[in-house]
């Protein structure tokens, strides 16, 4: 049979924001009239869906909807530091930092409130746009608590600051604490090799990761889908080729990319083990999602055909001659087994 | 040059004006009537981004020469939500959560509408098919498909359009939720404007002149020929940088052009701001650079070999980094092992691919602040650098970070806004830079490529006893984040499991090829794909089940790390369980059972791809089932 199937399976962990140094952020925030909600912090969206999982945060927190959380982002000048937007840090760090200035801004609201129904603040609660006290008949939009809280002088605001406990490395064994938060994850694939061209073709990839804990999981899907596709890309056809320094792929035409014609489909469970140490119990997905695809593709191609690619990216071409090759000592192996009989 | 007259009726309005004849119909639309929408990622339709409608069929801009637009009918991205509400296929883009950093999705959302316009009944295989020229680097198609899928089916009233609504939790418990992407309506319908879609009034346009040899001492650049040209307002070289020319992730050791050298083919030597492109790419050929080329290293061994061609003074062993990690004492762990495999891997560079290429804007505000708009993936970092660059206080620096049209890493290095902000001083004037994805491609950083020796030690129970792994790096020719990669890379080379004995060493090289920086994953992805397969080769020859052999040395909550740091909570258990349990694995080694194994899936797959055979004929079946 020309085409083969194979599974293969692959785990990974990752160190969730930056590596081996203090990492921190900071962020805004502001219950605003009408009861809606100003977050400020330095980042913007590079398609990972922060600012989404920063308004659903902040909309949580505070009691109000996401659509009614506005994000001033993205600005040295006009916003606290966030610093970078990599290292599978945004939803642990600004998400972070987020919650905590949500919370303060929201104590101030519920303090101001608390007095004006002379109740305690521990029964105030807070929900899509309404504030209530347990057990009484208060109940206000928070527009209107934010009319009252004005009123009486006060603007309930809050900021937050977020950062890790973590060190640099020993020079000499590398001792130390890189990160405060781990995630773990496990993926299996499943490919079909055809053995007249050497093409793989990844059908199925089931991925397991953990994320702390999931803020928006269309969002983490989406990451996971992304991430292994990526990794589909490098593990077997992206090749950036450079003679003497001088690239050949300097183009779409040349360096080729995944297209939906190669996807497999992806099967995504998503683990909650909460991080200890951060007010939201959030990790990150960004980047561990693509480290088990490639191993696992290649342990699936193993699995169907037999032959170990050791140098990536595995194309038609390689996978080929890897074939041939282990037919060939075969025969080998086989002749003095038959002249022996 | 004579200009044409094009006529043509642009999403229902009639359009007569005149055009330069050297336009694509992509600069028409976008520079001339400012329909930013349509986005350029390729220049060569090879990515789609620039999809348009033209008289009713699908096209990509960049291919069309403007003169062809002449009495056609052409529709963009802007007119399918030109009532203000999105179509149906927007809205379900939005709600899938289709769109990520959204600048292929204007394309994607065009050749998605030519699907179901083509074939309302289109089947999921037959969508694939058909979204084929259209690259998305974010999402990994899974979710445009769903979103396709979905709007087919609200459109036959197969799906009620509820499907679209916002989730929304009672108990205002948000986080958890399904919310739609706030971004997302902005990007279905092409209204977010990304750098190389602003404007600014008075604007200059800037070119980079770039090196042609990989290594070579620049003797002289004479620019007085290109500064005289009519319409060129400025021209830079490193001799314009006021202060400590030189930035990177970690070492600080790249200018922001050539000074005194250059060490990579595509490396930035000049740059030059002019009234249109077509004049600074003119004034870039007037620019005399001599070069006394010097000789080159292109491979990392080399390069670490004694007399090889050094690169920077600083490192004159062309070592960028090098990261050691220390457990235990892998000869005893090796003596004490009944197994030991040793195997060779290696991975290649690859391109980031994000589908916006690298732009920016520069301007002097009226307070004499230095103000930098770009997708910069960090804009703290790049203010303090470039504060340092152009000798000025902090708070004359200001970077705003515009959406980014993917990073993926990529755009960490601070690679083109000191040549915008050196500019914008010196004339006075905003300027704006856009890549074309050629000089995004040669110039801007890779995946470290890689060379891996991995020794694994273990006994017959399965359990690791030495591990013992040497990677080297090109990092090519300047250190961008080579030193943090090599550190991640090392940290969790031996993955989530619990060895007593482990010898680890990165080095990140210096080489004239293009410089390796940030790339997801981040070193990880090289040192894991060594262990992850290694595991395997180990489990065949122990005769154990791939889950096993990772159970077996799996970290437990509480573990110590390789860098001695103590966890604690450890969810590899849980993950492993996880994907053993949803691909119904069957267990055994891995022996190559491919063809004797039964738990091939049936569901959670795609059907392989056989090209041409993917118009299915149900789809018309279905057609005349519904007539």
């Amino acid at each position: 049979m020309a085409r083969k199937r194979g599974r293969g399976v692959a785990a990974c962990w990752y160190g969730i924001a930056r590596t081996a140094t203090v990492d921190r952020a900071g962020a805004w925030a502001e219950i605003d009239d009408g009861g809606t909600v100003k977050i400020l912090t330095g980042v913007t969206e590079i398609g990972e869906g922060i600012l989404t999982v920063l308004a659903q945060i902040a909309a949580h927190e505070i009691g109000v909807k996401p659509a009614d959380v506005t994000l001033g982002d993205n600005d040295t000048a006009r916003s606290p530091e966030a610093a970078h937007a990599g290292a599978t840090r945004q939803t642990y760090m600004i998400g972070n930092c987020v919650a905590i200035a949500a919370r303060q801004a929201r104590e101030k609201l519920v303090e101001v409130i608390a007095d004006h129904w002379d109740v305690a603040a521990s029964t105030i609660e807070t929900a899509n746009g309404e504030i209530w006290a347990a057990g009484t008949n208060h109940r206000i939009s928070m527009g209107e608590a934010v009319r009252i809280c004005k009123a009486k002088g006060v603007v309930p605001l809050g900021s937050g600051s977020f950062g890790t406990d973590t060190t640099g490395l020993d020079p000499i064994d590398g001792a130390g604490r890189p990160w405060q938060a781990y995630v773990f994850g496990c993926q299996v694939a499943e490919v079909e090799v055809d053995t007249i061209t050497g093409e793989v073709q990844v059908l199925g990839i089931w991925a397991a990761h953990d994320v702390g804990r999931a803020v928006n999981p269309r969002g983490v899907e989406g990451q996971i889908e992304g991430g292994i596709v990526q990794a589909l890309g490098q593990g077997l056809m992206e090749d950036y080729k450079l003679d003497q320094g001088r690239t050949s792929t300097s183009g779409f035409a040349k360096y080729i990319l995944p297209t939906a014609l190669d996807v497999p489909h992806v099967t995504s469970i998503i683990i909650e083990d909460p991080d200890p140490i951060g007010p939201l119990g959030v990790k990150g997905i960004g980047e561990p999602a693509m480290i088990p695809t490639i191993p696992a593709v290649m342990n699936a191609i193993y699995d169907a055909v037999g032959v170990r690619i050791t140098s990536l990216p595995a194309t038609p071409e390689k996978v080929l001659d890897a074939i041939k090759e282990k037919e060939k000592s075969h025969t080998r192996r086989n002749i003095p087994a038959v002249a022996a009989e | 040059m004579p200009e044409l007259r094009i006529e043509a009726t642009i999403n229902g309005r009639k359009v007569a004006r005149p055009a330069k004849p050297h336009l694509r119909l992509l600069d028409f639309l976008r520079d001339d009537l400012e329909l930013t929408g349509t986005k350029e990622g390729c220049g060569a339709g090879e990515c789609g981004t620039c999809s348009v409608f033209v008289d009713g069929v699908l096209m990509k801009s960049c291919l069309v020469p403007v003169a062809k637009a002449q009495g056609t009918r052409i529709e963009t991205v802007e007119a399918l939500a030109n009532s203000g509400e999105l179509s149906i296929l927007q809205k379900a883009f939005h709600k899938a959560g289709a769109s990520q950093c959204g600048y292929c999705i204007p394309g994607m959302v065009m050749a998605a509408t030519a699907a179901i316009r083509s074939n309302p009944f289109a089947g999921r295989e037959e969508i694939k098919e058909r979204l084929g020229g259209n690259i998305c680097r974010c999402t990994g198609y899974q979710k445009i498909i769903d979103a396709v899928e979905m709007a087919r089916d609200v459109q036959n009233g197969k799906l009620s359009a509820s499907v679209f609504a916002e989730d929304e939790p009672e108990d205002g418990a948000f986080i958890g939720a399904n919310v739609r992407r706030i971004d997302a309506p902005s990007k279905v319908a092409g209204a977010l404007k990304y750098a190389g879609d602003m404007v600014m009034p008075h604007m200059l346009h800037v070119q980079v002149l770039r090196s042609p040899h990989a290594h070579a001492r620049v003797v002289s650049i004479d620019v007085s020929e290109a500064e005289a040209m009519d319409g060129v307002e400025g021209v830079i070289t490193s001799a314009d940088v006021p202060g400590e020319d030189g930035f990177g992730v970690f070492v600080h050791d790249q200018p922001i052009m050539a000074r005194g050298k250059v060490r990579y083919i595509g490396e930035a030597v000049a740059a030059v701001a002019a009234e249109d492109v077509l004049t600074a790419k003119r004034a870039l050929a007037k620019i005399k650079v001599v070069y006394e080329p010097l000789p080159a290293v292109f491979d990392p061994d080399e390069a670490m070999q004694p007399g090889a061609p050094v690169l920077h003074d600083y490192a004159p062993d062309n070592i960028t980094k090098h990261i050691p990690i220390r457990v235990g004492d892998v000869t005893k762990g090796f003596a004490a092992s009944e197994l030991i495999v040793e195997q060779t891997y290696s991975t290649q560079a690859i391109e980031h691919a994000y589908l916006e290429p690298e732009a920016g804007l520069g301007y002097v505000d009226a307070d004499g602040v230095v103000t930098i708009i770009s997708p910069s993936q960090n804009i703290t970092h790049h203010r303090e650098m470039l504060s340092k660059i152009i000798a000025q206080p902090i708070s004359k620096v200001r970077f705003i970070m515009s959406p980014v049209g993917g990073g993926f890493g990529g755009k960490e290095d601070m690679i083109y806004q000191g040549m915008l902000a050196l500019l914008a001083m010196k004339t006075r004037r905003p300027v704006r830079l856009v890549f074309t994805r050629e000089e995004s491609i040669i110039s801007t950083a890779k995946r470290h490529p890689s060379r891996t020796t991995l020794k694994m030690g273990l006994s017959k129970d399965g359990r690791i006893r030495a591990f013992e792994m040497r990677m080297i790096s090109d990092g090519g020719a300047y250190g961008m984040s080579t030193e943090g990669v090599m550190r991640k890379a090392a940290i969790l080379a031996a993955g989530p499991y619990a060895i007593a004995n482990v010898k680890i060493d990165t080095y990140g090289i210096y080489t004239n090829n293009t410089p390796s920086g940030a790339f997801r994953s981040f070193g990880a992805l090289q040192a894991q794909f060594a262990t992850e397969s290694h595991l395997d080769i180990c489990a065949e020859k122990l005769g154990l089940d791939p889950f096993e052999i990772r159970r077996i040395n799996a970290m437990r909550d509480g573990a110590t790390t390789h860098t001695k740091q103590k966890l604690k909570s450890v969810s590899i258990l849980r993950a492993l369980e996880a994907a053993e349990k949803a691909s119904d694995w069957e267990k055994g080694a891995p022996v190559s059972r491919g063809e004797t194994r039964s738990d091939h899936a049936t569901q959670g797959i795609r059907p392989p791809c056989a090209l041409g055979a993917r118009f299915e004929a149900p789809a018309a079946a279905e057609r005349s089932e519904v007539a």
